[in-house]
């Protein structure tokens, strides 16, 4: 029983993964942290429940578009909001990303009103036995799925030269210039890719919670998830987020359900308290 | 083949190169020496594209290049080993070569140049998988230098190469040095260590405060008083000119 509750709480878990991942990225690139992440994602929910409520596309279709229309969306919010203001001080950029996360929020309850849409998913919605532990398709498929695109981009980052360029611009701009790296694509490029990640992060998400304007508020807990794990750590945002899944599944089991919400940021208190950088954080060491 | 005429270049207000002219020809080198805040590191910056003049124009092959970004300076052939090495500490030492090829697209021009870092800088073989910022010093410079060989320029920009270097290893690499020089690359080098630049270098300049006040041949220079007072040295015991700020 534990077991099933733990396997469930993965795959909320991969949802904060996602979020703190696509946080981390653009944070690890140009130290801007981007409070839209999460509304970025609603917007890609309502895009596909667009195509395939209203204007009867197929499924499949219908979720492709959604990605593809996640990815314009982080090239269109690097383009537009983040590189005239690229000399800002980086709060200015956090605050900017605030202003898009409430106008996104506002659109969207515009355009579809402030309901809650049941959402499809790609997964049948069975339960199948392994051994004693019983578990949901969907889940099965939420954890799969964010499996495979950490993979992708693992070996994205690792093995491809454009993928390694990335690393080396946030590494340090300026050799990055002097290689003749294009920085500005790159930025444009961790952009499109925060996109994908929110855009697949809705489709997994919406089916389980529902799709609605305030799906957005999750990033507030990829922050924490992203915390958790240290800051600017990529291994540290999926892992912190799945902890955080597990944690809030768990705690429940053992505590008041009420409990649910608050052991997440109790736990996150005390592993700060501990070690302030986080689990896999890294102290800020300076270089002689 | 790289030619300054009249350079301005501005850091916000402050104008920190007041009209450099200097000319380096092909296959010398030639070395601008000068105290900290002289201009000498904003030289190199503007010739690479990472600052643009205000004023005054850049030729290298006679054709401007003083508006072209960074990118288009490493295609043309210019490579700039940065001060401070400033190499990509959480990319392995391979990583790091591959970055200094990131401008070309031939495998077997990347493979050759690979081939020529690893003979010039063995030491760096046994370390590939190794992340940069794990090497010690003189391996961290050494791979600077083998960064830049990897886009296969023609001239080299060295920004204080022995900076915070053992004299021993300050040796190793001006040696490295000569030896890119003597396979046909043409080096631009800024140098503190003014003694030993000038004794690999063709021609000198002197940079103070964002401009030219002396040029000479090297043999010259380390024969000129007001040089070897100020830069080598070589002043009465107890009367040395510290060029490093912060010093008396």
């Amino acid at each position: 029983m534990l077991l099933q509750v733990i396997l469930s709480g993965m795959a909320t878990g991969c949802i904060y993964s996602l979020m703190a991942l696509g946080l981390a990225l653009i944070y690890k690139s140009t130290e801007h942290v981007n409070f839209a992440q999460g509304d970025m994602s609603m917007i890609s929910g309502f895009i596909a429940f667009t195509f395939f409520q209203l204007l009867r596309f197929p499924l499949v279709p219908s979720l492709l578009i959604a990605l593809l229309f996640s990815v314009g969306l982080g090239l269109l919010m690097e383009r537009l909001l983040v590189r005239p203001a690229i000399t800002a001080p980086h709060f200015n950029i956090f605050i900017i990303t605030l202003g898009a996360s409430i106008v996104m929020q506002s659109l969207a309850g515009l355009l579809w009103s402030y309901d809650q849409f049941p959402f499809p998913t790609l997964f049948p919605n069975r339960t199948i036995s392994m051994g004693t532990v019983r578990v949901n398709t969907v889940n099965l498929g939420i954890m799969g799925v964010t499996a495979l695109l950490m993979l992708f981009l693992y070996l994205f980052f690792k093995y491809t030269k454009v993928g390694t360029a990335m690393r080396a611009v946030s590494q340090s701009q300026n050799a990055a210039l002097l290689m003749g790296i294009n920085v500005k694509r790159s930025f444009a490029l961790t952009w499109a890719i925060s996109g994908l990640i929110s855009g697949t992060a809705a489709l997994l998400i919406a089916p389980v919670i529902f799709l609605s304007t305030r799906m957005g508020l999750v990033v507030i807990n990829g922050f924490a998830a992203a915390i958790l794990g240290g800051w600017g750590s990529i291994p540290g945002a999926v892992f912190g987020g799945i902890g955080l899944g597990i944690l809030e599944n768990v705690a429940p089991y053992y505590f008041p359900s009420q409990i649910r919400n608050i052991i997440p940021f109790a736990v996150l208190v005390i592993v700060l308290v501990i070690k302030p950088t986080g689990m896999m954080g890294e102290e800020r060491r300076k270089r002689v | 083949m790289l030619e300054l005429d009249r350079v301005e270049t501005f850091y916000g207000k402050v104008r920190a190169l007041r009209g450099i002219s200097l000319k380096v020809r092909e296959r010398e080198i030639v070395t601008l020496l000068g105290a900290n805040g002289g201009g000498k590191t904003t030289t190199l910056r503007t010739i690479s594209g990472l600052l643009h003049p205000a004023r005054g124009a850049i030729r290298f092959f006679g054709e401007s290049i003083e508006k072209a970004p960074p990118d288009q300076i490493v295609k043309r052939g210019i490579s700039h080993v940065p001060e401070g090495r400033d190499l990509f500490p959480d990319l392995t030492v391979d990583e790091n070569l591959a970055m200094g090829a990131y401008t070309k697209k031939d495998r077997g021009d990347i493979e050759r140049s690979l081939k020529r870092v690893m003979d010039a800088f063995p030491v760096l073989g046994g370390r590939r998988k190794q992340h940069a910022g794990t090497l010690s010093g003189g391996e961290q410079q050494m791979l600077a230098i083998g960064r830049a060989l990897m886009s296969n320029p023609r001239l080299i920009l060295l920004d204080e190469p022995s900076l915070g270097l053992a004299p021993l290893l300050v040796q190793e690499i001006f040696k490295i040095i000569r030896e890119i020089h003597q396979e046909g690359t043409t080096i631009l080098l800024v140098e503190q260590n003014a003694n030993m630049a000038l004794q690999i270098a063709r021609y000198g300049y002197v940079l103070e405060t964002g401009k030219v006040v002396l040029e000479d041949e090297a043999r010259q220079l380390s024969e000129n008083r007001y040089v070897k007072e100020t830069y080598l040295g070589a002043g009465k015991r107890g009367e040395k000119v510290h060029a490093s700020p912060g010093h008396p």
